[in-house]
């Protein structure tokens, strides 16, 4: 608030090194959780619990949310209900995969023009569908490096 | 706080005297019996009009994003079979990138704090900076997005691909609007806009670049590391 910020000194450089540390921690996780199969719930927590304490982090100091009133506060209040509403209406979509076109787990192949099945898939099934790109080992969809 | 009074209106709380014209206001004749405090401020919300309206654009915005990022957690969990980004994308470019990122959120805060001691040079020196690790961020996913196309990896070739360009692209458009936003804040600046008193400005650019780092750290996590 201009001429009103005595309220909001706080250390920005103590905030910033918490971010760049949580950052590394939080991608050392992601590569090691899946090199060493930590299972999806303990792997996807950690990395939520980091990514969300970041997020607070640079709401609260470097946005001076904690700083706000209640209209702004107010504003942004209903946003979490908004966000797990949205969820939750998209859920059926899961739901009714089967009775999709397109189904999830299939992909659109521009040169047939047929719907086919991604190639991790269909080695999880072991058969491969007639009109599938083989898939190349471990890289299945095109490695960006 | 401007000092916006309303005219009450007549008969309310006022005297029924006589006047010359009727429809008028005077003050003898309309004004209130008793003081109501609420006349004598201003009846907008109680912060300024341009935080509230940037406070109010974010939240949109959050909606915005929580649609495809909702979207893709969906899709995700709904999916029988799911690639690891780590074999389809460059982590560990995309990590110094939101290093990148994360330094610019702070160089923005010094950016304001020069602002808040009404010290042009300093919101010149650290808004510059601000601005050129945006450009660095923007110019880091552009070889992301040309490597990926070498590769034939297309938005439609599958839905990891589909969910991957949506998300990163409108927030890559979303770091361009704030980076011609900071460079529009650089410019006010130099012209000396921005006083020890009147900052406003420069803290709106500040807390919209700081919510496109907030988004990035989320998407960092979901896209390229889950």
């Amino acid at each position: 608030m201009s001429g009103h910020d005595e309220h909001k000194n706080f250390n920005a450089n103590k905030i910033f090194l918490w971010l760049f540390i949580f950052t590394a921690v939080e991608v050392a996780w992601g590569i090691l959780g899946h090199k060493w199969h930590v299972g999806k719930p303990l792997l996807w927590g950690g990395l939520l619990f980091f990514a969300l304490l970041k997020g607070v982090l640079i709401l609260q100091y470097f946005m001076h949310f904690r700083f706000e009133g209640w209209i702004v506060k107010g504003l942004i209040a209903p946003t979490p209900i908004l966000i797990a509403v949205i969820i939750t209406v998209l859920s059926p979509d899961v739901a009714c995969n089967g009775k999709l076109n397109n189904n999830i787990g299939t992909s659109f192949d521009p040169k047939t023009g047929q719907i086919v099945e991604l190639p991790e898939v269909a080695a999880r099934k072991g058969v491969l569908p007639h009109n599938a790109p083989a898939p190349k080992g471990a890289d299945a969809g095109g490695a960006a490096h | 706080m401007s000092q916006a009074t309303l005219a009450p209106h007549a008969g309310a709380h006022g005297h029924h005297g006589h006047k010359a014209d009727p429809f008028a206001y005077d003050p003898a004749v309309d004004a209130p019996a008793e003081h109501h405090a609420i006349y004598d401020y201003d009846s907008g919300p109680p912060v300024e009009r341009g935080k509230f309206a940037i406070w109010l654009f974010l939240a949109t915005e959050v909606m915005f994003f929580t649609g495809l990022i909702g979207t893709y957690i969906i899709l995700r969990t709904g999916a029988s079979a799911w690639p690891n980004p780590e074999e389809r994308l460059a982590v560990d470019i995309t990590a110094f990138n939101t290093f990148v990122l994360i330094i610019s959120s702070w160089l923005m805060v010094r950016a304001l704090q020069a602002g808040q001691k009404g010290d042009k040079a300093g919101i010149l020196k650290w808004l510059g900076a601000t601005i050129l690790g945006g450009a660095l961020f923007v110019g880091i996913q552009v070889y992301e997005y040309i490597e990926l196309y070498k590769h034939g990896s297309w938005p439609n070739v599958d839905i990891f691909w589909s969910t991957f360009y949506a998300m990163t692209g409108f927030h890559g458009l979303h770091v361009v609007v704030g980076v011609i936003w900071l460079i529009c804040a650089w410019f006010g600046a130099a012209r000396g806009k921005y006083t020890a008193q009147n900052h406003m400005g420069l803290e709106l650019a500040g807390l919209y670049w700081h919510f496109v780092d907030l988004v990035w750290v989320l998407l960092f996590t979901i896209v390229y590391l889950f």
